[in-house]
């Protein structure tokens, strides 16, 4: 597979804390990759560094070659990296179908194209009874998926997913994992970044495992899990050795 | 993929879009035709007058409404680009013999320039701070054209202001004997402020400021740059504001600082349009109707005795809206007149 994007040696600091260390993956084209770790692994910081929201201290970040480190978050959203919030962000006093357009509007000037196209995203997220509600009146759940809709809206070649299932009951996790994948159905490459192992490993192509701001493992989801170095750091030692 | 819609949801979208107009529009035109007609029915020149000032008031609270309804940003220092816009043009005609049509256009683009100067570093700023900053920067701007009688051969003539020589009845130089021209000239400007608003808010800039006071971030992430959006409508609307400031100084044939610099006239355009609805269409308009009158009666009747009712008045009524119509009177009516009429409820 040829990589769509490309991290090498990415490292950031925050005064005392190495957030992320030497950091090097790549996803691949129509992948879906997750990158999982304990609480403070620097998978955030590693995210918001794709996304423009923090400058690397140093390495590249490749977008289907270009350097992209360093730019401004509206530049990369325009060089075709969509991306979802931990706590979705939506336009409160926008009704659902205006929303989507807005992220329609990144790439096309027409209303009368982009309001067809919002219109056929609420269908695709399953939300066409709903698209002239405010997304304030919106349950969480909603939110986070017309977030989803918006970021499509701007035809990303890459998605970033962060935590897509927080707060999703059982019903809504298994709704939110087929959107997902009709999602790469449609050719757009993601990244995501989840808590939920149960939706990481019915999800993911391969896994990316971040401890400590360093990469202690990478690789199909089934393998990585069941190695030590990845147990160490979700359970500790202990459970390593006890196992062992 | 499933494109269709559900049939069930289709009719509402129908009997919106099947009005020829949307309903704010259509008010609008019936208002606005409405208004042109008025000449022909009364000609008591007092009442002109007031309907100048309403129109004049609409118009300035309309543009500043581009930035304050739509960035979700409170300028209080507005009135540097009136005076900008004012200034220009009469300086030009006074000292270069240049028709006031064309110096209201430079004094547009003049206002657009120091808009983009104190936008740029000011936008970051929020809330509060941006007001505070704005206020200060026009107060500069009034102070130093208030104390200075002649800037490198250009005679500002300081405090006393500027007098537009009286040349009778003549277009080319934007002068009538009558107030009808004048009333006709700021409700055609009016018009296309309005119209202006309509098609902005419909447009890539419109969704991309609505997207902007949403929500900075996410907004970012959709590739909108901020600083361009925001210093584009700030732009915009310094370029009306000057025309209106320039309309001021040729209705009166006067400029001075104080009234068309002074924060007087920021917080009357800023009070307009918290009162009718901020970011709508027509809200400016309607809290000019409703504010102007007021004012105009309370100076008529009190006059001299008690100088500033009007401004104690606008504080009452900004209590009461602030209290009962957080979002402005436009909401309230139009929601009474949509079931007035039996229309589904619509927004601006």
């Amino acid at each position: 597979m040829t990589p769509i994007l490309e991290l090498a040696n990415v490292s950031k600091r925050f005064g005392g804390i190495q957030a992320v260390k030497d950091a090097s993956f790549s996803v691949g084209e129509g992948e879906i990759l997750g990158l999982i770790g304990p609480n403070g692994a620097g998978k955030t910081t590693a995210f918001n560094m794709i996304a423009g929201f923090f400058k690397p201290d140093t390495g590249t970040i490749r977008l289907e070659g270009k350097d992209i480190a360093g730019k401004k978050p509206w530049e990369i959203g325009e060089a075709g990296i969509g991306r979802t919030f931990q706590l979705s962000k939506p336009f409160g006093d926008l009704t659902v179908v205006e929303n989507l357009m807005v992220g329609g509007f990144a790439r096309n000037r027409d209303r009368r194209v982009n309001r067809e196209k919002a219109e056929e995203m609420s269908a695709f997220l399953g939300m066409a009874a709903k698209r002239n509600i405010e997304a304030n009146n919106l349950t969480a759940f909603d939110r986070r998926k017309l977030e989803l809709g918006r970021a499509l809206c701007t035809e990303p070649k890459l998605l970033l997913m962060d935590e897509v299932v927080a707060g999703a009951t059982p019903s809504e996790a298994g709704e939110m994992v087929e959107l997902v994948l009709k999602v790469r159905a449609r050719g757009i490459s993601i990244l995501i970044v989840e808590h939920v192992m149960k939706v990481i490993m019915s999800l993911s192509d391969r896994v990316v495992v971040l401890d400590y701001g360093e990469m202690i493992a990478s690789g199909p989801p089934k393998e990585v899990v069941s190695q030590p170095a990845v147990l160490k750091a979700y359970f500790g030692e202990r459970y390593v050795q006890s196992r062992a | 993929m499933n494109t269709k819609t559900i049939p069930l949801e289709r009719k509402d979208v129908e009997k919106t879009t099947s009005l020829p107009l949307r309903p704010s529009s259509l008010v609008a035109v019936v208002v606005l035709g409405g208004l042109a007609l008025v000449p022909a029915l009364v000609s008591d020149s007092f009442f002109i007058h007031s309907l100048i000032m309403i129109l004049f008031f609409a118009y300035m609270s309309t543009a500043g409404n581009f930035v304050c309804g739509h960035v979700g940003q409170l300028s209080l220092g507005h009135t540097m680009f009136s005076g900008a816009g004012g200034y220009c043009s009469v300086l030009l005609f006074t000292q270069l013999g240049v028709s006031p049509w064309i110096g209201m256009i430079f004094g547009g683009f003049l206002a657009a320039f120091l808009s983009v100067l104190i936008g740029l570093p000011t936008f970051r700023l929020k809330g509060p701070y941006f007001t505070l900053t704005m206020i200060a920067c026009a107060e500069i701007l009034r102070i130093w054209v208030e104390n200075t009688n002649d800037f490198y051969g250009i005679p500002l003539k300081g405090a006393e202001g500027l007098v537009v020589p009286s040349m009778g009845d003549d277009v080319w130089a934007f002068q009538f004997t009558s107030k009808i021209p004048y009333f006709y000239i700021i409700l055609i400007m009016l018009a296309v402020a309005i119209f202006a608003t309509r098609l902005m808010e419909r447009s890539k800039l419109g969704y991309c400021l609505k997207a902007i006071r949403g929500d900075r971030d996410a907004a970012e992430a959709l590739g909108i740059n901020p600083t361009r959006y925001t210093t584009l409508a700030f732009a915009i609307s310094a370029f009306m504001t000057a025309l209106g400031g320039s309309f001021y100084a040729q209705f009166f044939r006067y400029i001075n600082p104080e009234r068309n610099m002074g924060l007087e006239l920021s917080i009357d355009m800023a009070v307009m349009s918290i009162i009718g609805g901020q970011g709508t269409v027509l809200g400016p308009l309607l809290g000019a109707a409703i504010l102007v009158p007021i004012a105009e009666a309370a100076r008529g009747t009190l006059g001299g005795s008690f100088l500033g009712l009007h401004l104690v008045i606008y504080g009452l009524a900004l209590i009461a809206c602030v209290l009962y119509f957080p979002k402005g009177v436009i909401h309230p009516l139009g929601r009474f007149f949509s079931r007035l009429f039996g229309l589904k409820e619509t927004r601006g």
